[in-house]
C-alpha cells in the first residue's frame, strides 16, 4: 500500500514538471535506502561520468552543433542543396529534407532544426507555390529527420547506455535513415508535380557558386562520417576535430561569429543543455545499477512473458510503448531511462541490441511529432505562428509515411543489420 | 530576497565563466591529443583523465546553470493546462520537492567525498604534482549545494507569487 502511494506521488510530481533528475534521484535514493545500502552509493555510480571516455563527445558535439546553428551555415547548406537538387520536380522539398537531415545529425536536439532552418526554408517553400499545409507538415516532420546519421548525439547516447559499439550503430542506421529520406522525397516529388511547381534551372555555374560558398563546410560531414565509418578515428576524436574545426571555420574563415562575444555565449547555452542531460544520466547510472542488481528487467520479462508469447507481438507492443514515450519525453531522457529496462527484455525475445537501437530511434523520431503532445508540434506552432490544430493535420501524411518505415525497420531486421554484417564491424 | 537573488546571479556568472573556460580548454586539449596521436604517434598521458573529469565539472556547472535558468529537462504534461495562479502553486511544490532531493544528494555526496579524501586516491600526475581524486570530485557536493539553494529560492518566489499574484515577479 505504502509503495503504491509513493509511486503515485512520484508519478504526479514527474507529470507536473519536476526536474527529471530529481525524480530519478528520488527513486535511486529510495531504492538503495530500502536495500540497506548507504545512499552515497548513488554518488559512487554518478562519478562514472568521469570514467567514461566516450562521454567527452557529448559536450564537444553539442557545442559544435550550436556553433553551426548560430552561424550562417544553415543558409549555405540550403544554397548548396538547392543548386544540386532544385531542378527536380519537388526539388525544393527534397532540398528541405536533405538539409534538415544533415543539420539534425549535427545538432541532435531536433527542435533546433525547426528554429534555424524552418525560418529559412518555409518562406521559400511558400514563395515557390508549395501549398501551405504541405510546407508546414514538411518543416515540422523534417525537424526530427537525420537522427540516424553520424554524428547524431542520440545514437552516441544509446550506444553509451546500452554498452554497444557506436560505430556499429552508425552503420546500422544508414539504410533505415536513407529509406526515410527516400520515401519522404518520393512523396514530396509527387506533391511537386501535382501542384505544378516551377523548377529552378540546373546550371554548373550555380553549383560551382554554391560549392565555393560552402567550401569549408562541405568537408565536415566527410571528416566525421568518413572518419567514423572508415575506422580512422573514434567518436571522441571525431568530436574533438569537429569542435575545433567549426570554431576555426565560422570564426576565422567565414567570420560569422566573434571569438570573444558570440563564442562564449554559445558555449554557455550549449553547456546548459549538456548539464541538463548529464545530470539525468549521472543520477540514472545509480538507479540502473540497482535495477540490474535487483534483476528488475528479468522480473519484468517473466511477467510480460506470460502475456506476450511471440516476438512479433512483443515488437508491436514495443512500437506502441515507444511512440507514447517519444511523445512525452525528449530523446535524451527517454534513452537514459528506458533503454536499460528494455534491452534485457528485448534480448530475451531474441531482438538484436543494434536492431533495437534503430527501432528505438526511428520510434522516438516519430514521437516528436505525434499528437497531441509531441514536442516539435509545439515548436513548429510557435515558430510559424500557426494554431496547433493546423500543425496536427498538416503533419499527418508525413507521420503515416514514417510509420510505414517504422514497420519495415522493425519487422525486417536485415535493413539494420545487413551492412553491419557485410562490413564485419565489431 | 533581493540579496539572495543577487548572490544567485553572482554565482551563476562565476559558474558561467568557469564552464566556458573548461569547455575552451577541453576543445584545445582534445584536439591537441588527436593531432599528437594520429600525426606524431604520441600523446600526453594526463590529458585523457583530465578531460574525463572536465565532463563531470561541466555536467555540474551546466546543471546548476540550467537550474538557474529554469531549463532543467522535465516531462511537463499537465501544468500547461493549469490557470496561471495554480501553475505557481504547483511550481512551489515541485521546487520544494526538488530542493529536498538535492539536499539528500548533497548529503550523499559529502559522505562520498569524505571517503575519497581519506583514501587519498591519486587520479593522475602532471609533472611532479599529484592530482588527488577528491580535488576533482569536490564539484559534486558544490553542484548539488548550488542547486539546493536555487530550488529553495524559486520555491519561495513562486510561493509569494501564488499568494500575492499582483505584487512580485519571478526573476532569475
Amino acid at each position: 500500500m505504502e509503495t503504491v502511494l509513493i509511486v503515485i506521488v512520484i508519478l504526479l510530481l514527474a507529470l507536473f514538471g519536476s526536474p527529471l533528475f530529481a525524480i530519478i534521484g528520488t527513486i535511486a535514493l529510495l531504492a538503495f535506502h530500502s536495500a540497506g545500502i548507504d545512499m552515497s552509493a548513488v554518488i559512487v555510480e554518478l562519478n562514472r561520468l568521469a570514467n567514461t571516455p566516450t562521454l567527452i563527445a557529448i559536450p564537444l558535439f553539442t557545442f559544435a552543433g550550436y556553433i553551426l546553428a548560430e552561424s550562417k551555415s544553415p543558409q549555405r547548406i540550403v544554397g548548396l542543396a538547392r543548386a544540386l537538387f532544385g531542378w527536380f520536380p519537388g526539388g525544393l522539398a527534397i532540398v528541405s529534407l536533405v538539409s534538415c537531415a544533415i543539420f539534425t545529425a549535427f545538432t541532435g536536439a531536433s527542435g533546433v532544426t525547426i528554429i534555424a532552418l524552418g525560418g529559412l526554408l518555409y518562406p521559400i517553400l511558400l514563395k515557390e507555390n508549395y501549398p501551405e499545409k504541405f510546407s508546414l507538415g514538411l518543416m515540422t516532420t523534417s525537424g526530427s529527420l537525420g537522427l540516424l546519421f553520424p554524428p547524431s548525439l542520440p545514437i552516441i547516447l544509446y550506444g553509451l547506455v546500452a554498452k554497444i559499439s557506436i560505430d556499429k550503430l552508425f552503420v546500422a542506421g544508414f539504410i533505415p535513415g536513407m529509406l526515410l529520406l527516400i520515401f519522404l522525397s518520393i512523396y514530396s516529388v509527387r506533391h511537386g508535380i501535382k501542384s505544378e511547381i516551377p523548377k529552378i534551372q540546373f546550371t554548373f555555374k550555380n553549383v560551382f557558386e554554391a560549392v565555393k560558398n560552402s567550401a569549408w563546410e562541405i568537408p565536415l560531414p566527410f571528416i566525421v562520417i568518413g572518419g567514423i565509418y572508415g575506422g580512422l578515428f573514434t567518436v571522441t576524436e571525431a568530436a574533438a576535430i569537429t569542435a575545433f574545426y567549426v570554431v576555426v571555420v565560422e570564426v576565422f574563415i567565414y567570420r560569422d561569429l566573434t571569438l570573444f562575444k558570440d563564442v562564449p555565449k554559445i558555449m554557455h547555452e550549449s553547456m546548459v543543455l549538456v548539464g541538463a542531460i548529464l545530470i539525468i544520466l549521472g543520477t540514472a547510472l545509480g538507479l540502473t545499477n540497482y535495477l540490474i542488481d535487483a534483476e528488475v528487467p528479468m522480473k519484468l520479462f517473466t511477467y510480460i512473458q506470460e502475456l506476450i508469447t511471440s516476438k512479433i507481438l512483443f515488437l508491436i507492443l514495443l512500437n506502441i510503448f515507444l511512440l507514447i514515450v517519444g511523445m512525452m519525453m525528449d530523446i535524451f531522457s527517454a534513452t537514459i531511462v528506458v533503454v536499460p529496462l528494455i534491452i534485457p527484455i528485448a534480448l530475451a525475445y531474441g531482438v538484436d541490441p543494434v536492431h533495437l537501437g534503430i527501432i528505438f530511434l526511428v520510434n522516438l523520431e516519430i514521437g516528436y511529432v505525434t499528437p497531441p503532445v509531441g514536442l516539435n508540434l509545439f515548436i513548429s506552432s510557435y515558430r510559424f505562428q500557426k494554431p496547433i490544430s493546423e500543425i496536427y493535420t498538416s503533419t499527418l501524411p508525413f507521420i503515416l509515411i514514417r510509420l510505414i518505415i517504422l514497420i519495415l525497420v522493425t519487422y525486417i531486421p536485415q535493413l539494420s543489420l545487413f551492412l553491419v554484417n557485410l562490413l564485419g564491424i565489431e | 530576497m533581493n540579496f539572495l537573488l543577487r548572490i544567485s546571479n553572482k554565482v551563476s556568472n562565476a559558474e558561467k565563466t568557469l564552464a566556458i573556460f573548461l569547455l575552451g580548454l577541453m576543445i584545445l586539449l582534445s584536439f591537441l591529443q588527436v593531432v599528437l596521436r594520429n600525426i606524431f604517434s604520441t600523446g600526453i598521458l594526463w590529458i585523457d583523465p583530465l578531460l574525463r573529469n572536465f565532463v563531470l565539472w561541466i555536467a555540474f556547472l551546466g546543471a546548476s546553470l540550467a537550474t538557474h535558468n529554469e531549463k532543467n529537462i522535465n516531462v511537463d504534461i499537465f501544468s500547461r493546462f493549469l490557470p496561471e495562479r495554480w501553475k505557481h502553486f504547483t511550481k512551489t511544490v515541485i521546487y520544494i520537492f526538488a530542493a529536498l532531493v538535492s539536499f539528500y544528494l548533497l548529503k550523499a555526496s559529502i559522505t562520498f567525498l569524505l571517503d575519497e579524501y581519506e583514501s587519498e586516491t591519486i587520479l593522475f600526475t602532471i609533472g611532479q604534482v599529484n592530482i588527488f581524486s577528491w580535488w576533482m570530485q569536490i564539484i559534486v557536493p558544490i553542484g548539488f549545494g548550488m542547486m539546493l539553494f536555487r530550488f529553495l529560492l524559486f520555491a519561495l518566489q513562486y510561493f509569494i507569487k501564488a499568494v500575492f499574484p499582483q505584487t512580485t515577479k519571478v526573476v532569475s
